[in-house]
């Protein structure tokens, strides 16, 4: 038997609480925290705006396609990535091995600000993403009769 | 990899759809964003060259209330299919739940199918995972056409192992078997982590192995005889 790991109500809470944080310090709109994969680990901010999985989905291509770029100038990758904008931009760091973070930001902030305050915040979520795997947070299983037995999607 | 967010009640799995440049990936995914209720998916996104052929993924998310008080949501990717672009499919195949194998019933496909099929195994083990622990479905694609290889020839190549997935008869320009397959591997990832063990994992189709077939051109060796 698999099981998924799970984030609980607290460590969401606090994933938010540090996300909160940097974002008014950076005056950012949105942060979010993904896998490598492209799974949205957290979210926080005005994310009404766009849709928050295909930005996943597409900065961990956009993350994972630089890899091969920065290993050419004898790099591991690059650790953070920005994609500016007229109005709005984008800047993506890396926060541990299987983490990225993106924030999305206007023009009532920088780059350089947003990129002071996502260094230390993706050490913070990095911790707490560590603590997660030591405290055996992983291990959400559900009966067979949770699942619904018919068409999962139905063709119109 | 699958994670579950107590606090938004949702659970999010990735499936990928496999195979040889221009079985109908891309295709597939087109079909499913047309015919699903735009409530329970969002845009599809193609990064594609301007000739329509996939350069990094194609990504349609989709939910559905699947799983007792949680949103389930399920990410619909395609690789790119040219064989260039192998180091592209290792990224999507990243943190992969599901396979969609997507093969071209073509007679002229089928050393490509093979390739492909191969190479999915290749890229999986890169990973530290094996086919044998991913939930994976087979589409016999292109049903439609006049130069195909009959479904027994295929399973003969392409599902010749002791534990047989699923597989379908699809067309996927028209729809037919398309939700099958896309309901079928979700299933069995959900199943996957069920207190009681896998789902029932029958095949469709189950034709009889052949003995001795010989494609029109040349033999094609299957996989993991």
């Amino acid at each position: 038997m698999n099981s998924i790991p799970a984030l609980t109500i607290e460590h969401v809470a606090s994933l938010d609480g540090i996300l909160a944080d940097f974002l008014k310090k950076a005056d950012a709109d949105l942060a979010v925290v993904i896998d490598r994969g492209g799974n949205v680990i957290s979210q926080y901010g005005d994310f009404a705006i766009l849709d928050v999985t295909i930005i996943a989905a597409l900065a961990a291509g956009s993350f994972a396609a630089t890899r091969e770029l920065a290993r050419r100038i004898g790099e591991v990758e690059f650790n953070a990535l920005y994609h500016q904008g007229n109005g709005n931009h984008i800047f993506m760091n890396s926060v541990d091995e299987n983490t990225i973070m993106i924030t999305v930001f206007g023009p009532r902030t920088t780059v350089g600000l947003v990129r002071f305050y996502s260094a230390a915040t993706a050490a913070a979520v990095a911790e707490l993403l560590m603590s997660l795997e030591t405290s055996g947070a992983h291990g959400f299983t559900f009966e067979a009769n949770d699942v619904t037995a018919g068409p999962i999607f139905i063709d119109r | 990899m699958s994670i579950i967010n107590y606090a938004s009640r949702e659970i999010q799995f990735k499936i990928v759809y496999y195979g040889p440049a221009l079985c109908g990936k891309t295709t597939n995914l087109a079909y499913i964003h047309e015919r699903m209720s735009p409530s329970h998916r969002g845009d599809l996104v193609s990064l594609a060259t301007s000739a329509d052929r996939t350069l990094f993924f194609d990504f349609l998310p989709v939910n559905a209330v699947v799983i007792k008080g949680f949103v389930t949501k399920f990410q619909l990717y395609t690789v790119p299919g040219q064989v260039i672009y192998n180091a592209t499919r290792q990224l999507v195949l990243r943190s992969v739940d599901g396979v969609v194998f997507v093969a071209d019933s073509q007679w002229e496909k089928m050393e490509e199918n093979v390739e492909s099929f191969k190479n999915l195994e290749e890229n999986l083990t890169q990973q530290n995972l094996s086919i044998a622990e991913i939930p994976y479905v087979l589409q016999y694609n292109k049903r439609d056409l006049t130069n195909i290889a009959p479904i027994n020839y295929l399973e003969f190549l392409l599902n010749n192992r002791k534990k047989r997935a699923q597989s379908f008869e699809v067309v996927s320009s028209t729809g037919q078997n398309v939700f099958a397959s896309l309901n079928a591997v979700s299933q069995m990832l959900l199943h996957k982590f069920c207190k009681q063990g896998e789902a029932p994992s029958s095949a469709s189709v189950t034709p009889a192995i052949p003995s001795e077939i010989v494609p029109p051109s040349r033999s094609i060796r299957p996989i993991n005889l």
